[in-house]
């Protein structure tokens, strides 16, 4: 399984991303996840969130992770950007690509990776309140 | 040489265990061969604003995980954390 995990200090720029898939003629299901940082966190309305990550062990988290879905299902590639630092509500703050030969098997993984990656995968975010 | 009977630990601590810490990282002299769990013992009784975060928080060494029964070495670096939440 081929794989990419990326950090963007920036903005996340998707069509670079989308301009640079790569896809076999075996490969049927190409699923794009885009996470936005929504205007509200816990009832509160905020401006952004502050995305801090403990980098190299993120990387070794996300690798594992990555291990555990080339060991249990049979995906072609998986690209992951994960945005840190600050981000503005309504942009994008993780952006996963996950390619496969069938729909299910990349729905599948696509939500075992950020479920696991939410367990495990040492990042963190403060909301950054609107003020009056 | 007679070797050290205790070793320095180094302890980072992220998110808001920073602030309740008052501080990013710490030192700890533990007795040699001590455990993980004795390193946090240890942290808890320097930093009382993490006592009550202690079930929930994470513990690293180095890039991985452990248990509170890891056995430290010389040179390890702790992590510790409250849950993660990235996306």
């Amino acid at each position: 399984m081929k794989r990419w995990v990326h950090w963007s200090l920036g903005a996340i720029d998707e069509p670079a991303l989308n301009a640079a898939i790569e896809v076999s003629p075996e490969a049927g299901a190409v699923l794009v996840f885009v996470g936005r940082v929504r205007g509200q966190e816990a009832g509160r309305e905020i401006v952004a969130l502050e995305y801090e990550c403990f980098q190299p062990m993120a990387e070794r988290q996300f690798h594992l992770l990555l291990d555990q879905i080339a060991a249990q299902w049979p995906i072609e590639s998986i690209r992951l950007v994960h945005r840190i630092g600050r981000v503005p509500i309504n942009e994008v703050s993780l952006w996963v690509e996950v390619i496969a030969p069938h729909r299910g098997e990349a729905f599948t993984a696509c939500q075992w990776l950020i479920d696991e990656m939410k367990r495990v995968v040492p990042i963190w975010k403060k909301p950054v309140l609107r003020t009056p | 040489m007679t070797p050290c009977a205790t070793i320095p630990v180094a302890v980072t601590f992220w998110s808001y265990f920073k602030d309740l810490a008052g501080c990013g990282s710490t030192t700890v002299e533990v007795p040699r061969g001590a455990t993980l769990g004795q390193v946090i013992d240890e942290v808890m009784r320097r930093f009382p604003g993490l006592t009550g975060l202690r079930q929930s928080a994470l513990v690293a060494v180095g890039v991985d995980y452990q248990r509170p029964d890891y056995c430290l070495r010389e040179g390890d670096e702790v992590s510790l954390f409250p849950p993660v939440q990235g996306g």
